[in-house]
């Protein structure tokens, strides 16, 4: 379905890529997406993780989701988020140890200032970090930026959130109560927002948000041990919606 | 024995590492402030003490865990179980306000106070090394209150200093090897 624009005096008056916003055809700007790259050997040990706890879960989706994204040909992780929860934190720690050093070799009368100014440093801090935690960095778990050249260059920038919804029942109806109604087993549900543009975000060439559910037991077996081809397989196809432009 | 932990180990990268390790350090940050929030809020130097001798039976027992608070504006009363540390000594005694003598001295409320422990037959002033009675700034605080038989891991910890470093270290590893 690609176009070509090598036509003269053919080339259609159609939609052009610039202005594609919501689904449109895949334009041949457009870079390739996760799916189009060959699946690498699995480098990793087998992961497998203890399938009644649901953070084990959660994390090792996080994990293969960051590998497979960060990958050569891929996007490029930026760490910012990380890197502020870890600067805020480390400080915090090293206020905290200053103060109680303090307070160790001072008598206490004498060192009741110093240790009330520490104190206050270090409310101020974790307050900060908790606000910078809930309010901006939310359930992001991936950030990914990737620069192509083709005639011009375009930047993409992708974000990924996930979180698990927790086993669910579905709702009893009032007449009727089948023996085959089964709980929901626990879901990874990931959601991702995606935009494209010309160098220095001059303008825009296309934006897609996209999410999906899917129960845990899709991804690992009994053992525990995850399956990361499947994995990898419907992560790639959500970027891929996304890349498209698409918005769910 | 540990092959699968040592495995998650070697798969961390440095700034998993460091989050991690943020986890451990990050706890024992939050602990050590509380303490001196809860040192600054009581006005006393160590609101927590253990009982180490049986001089206030039947009141305190070894092992019991007390709670100390020290208002600058407070005055003891006769009754009062006091805290207090003498100059020439490290260890603080537990032990009960026999007399006070409230007086003033340049526009400061000044008390002087002797003490005795319950369960000993004389009072105090042979521990005082030399002073005759207690000034207000040797107190720690007054009891507020107390819970049986708790200060016994402290006092278990300090009799074997191996229960503390295997202790401490077994919660290293715990945190460095879970993520939340």
């Amino acid at each position: 379905m690609a176009r070509k624009k090598t036509n003269g005096p053919e080339i259609s008056t159609a939609v052009s890529p610039e202005d594609s916003a919501s689904a449109s055809p895949p334009s041949p700007d457009r870079p390739l997406g996760p799916l189009s790259l060959p699946p690498l050997p699995p480098t990793h040990d087998i992961v497998k993780v203890n399938t009644m706890n649901a953070v084990e879960l959660k994390n090792a989706c996080n994990d293969a989701l960051k590998r497979y994204l960060s990958r050569p040909g891929l996007f490029k992780q930026s760490y910012q988020h990380t890197d502020v929860r870890l600067a805020l934190g480390w400080l915090s720690v090293f206020v905290a140890g200053g103060t109680g050093l303090y307070g160790y070799k001072v008598e206490f009368e004498q060192s009741k200032p110093v240790v009330w100014v520490g104190l206050i440093l270090y409310m101020l801090l974790t307050f900060t970090q908790t606000l910078y935690a809930y309010f901006i960095e939310g359930d992001i778990v991936f950030v990914g930026k990737r620069k192509t050249f083709s005639k011009r260059i375009i930047t993409e920038r992708i974000t990924l959130t996930s979180r698990t919804c927790p086993v669910s029942f579905p709702p009893k109806s009032a007449t009727v109560s089948k023996p085959t109604d089964k709980s929901i087993p626990p879901q990874y549900a990931l959601a991702l927002s995606y935009v494209r543009s010309t160098s220095a975000n001059k303008s825009l060439l296309a934006k897609g948000k996209t999410q999906a559910v899917a129960p845990y037991s899709q991804f690992f077996d009994a053992d525990g041990k995850m399956d990361v081809a499947v994995f990898e397989r419907w992560v790639g196809e959500l970027v891929e919606e996304g890349m498209d432009g698409k918005d769910k | 024995m540990f092959s699968r932990e040592l495995k998650a180990l070697r798969r961390l990268d440095p700034r998993q590492f460091l989050l991690q390790a943020l986890n451990y350090a990050g706890g024992m940050a939050t602990t050590l402030m509380f303490w001196h929030a809860l040192c600054l809020a009581t006005n006393c130097e160590s609101p927590v003490v253990v009982v180490l001798s049986g001089s206030m039976e039947p009141a305190f027992y070894r092992g019991d865990l007390i709670f100390l608070t020290n208002p600058a504006s407070e005055r003891y009363h006769i009754g009062d179980i006091t805290v207090y540390k003498v100059p020439s000594q490290d260890i603080p005694i537990v032990h009960r306000v026999l007399e006070t003598h409230d007086f003033f001295d340049s526009g400061v409320d000044q008390q002087l106070l002797l003490t005795k422990g319950d369960n000993n037959p004389v009072d105090d002033t042979q521990l005082y090394g030399g002073l005759e009675y207690l000034e207000r700034k040797h107190i720690v605080g007054k009891v507020r209150g107390f819970l049986p038989y708790i200060g016994y891991v402290t006092i278990a910890m300090n009799d074997f200093p191996r229960l503390k470093y295997a202790l401490l270290g077994g919660l290293g590893l715990l945190g460095l090897l879970q993520r939340e």
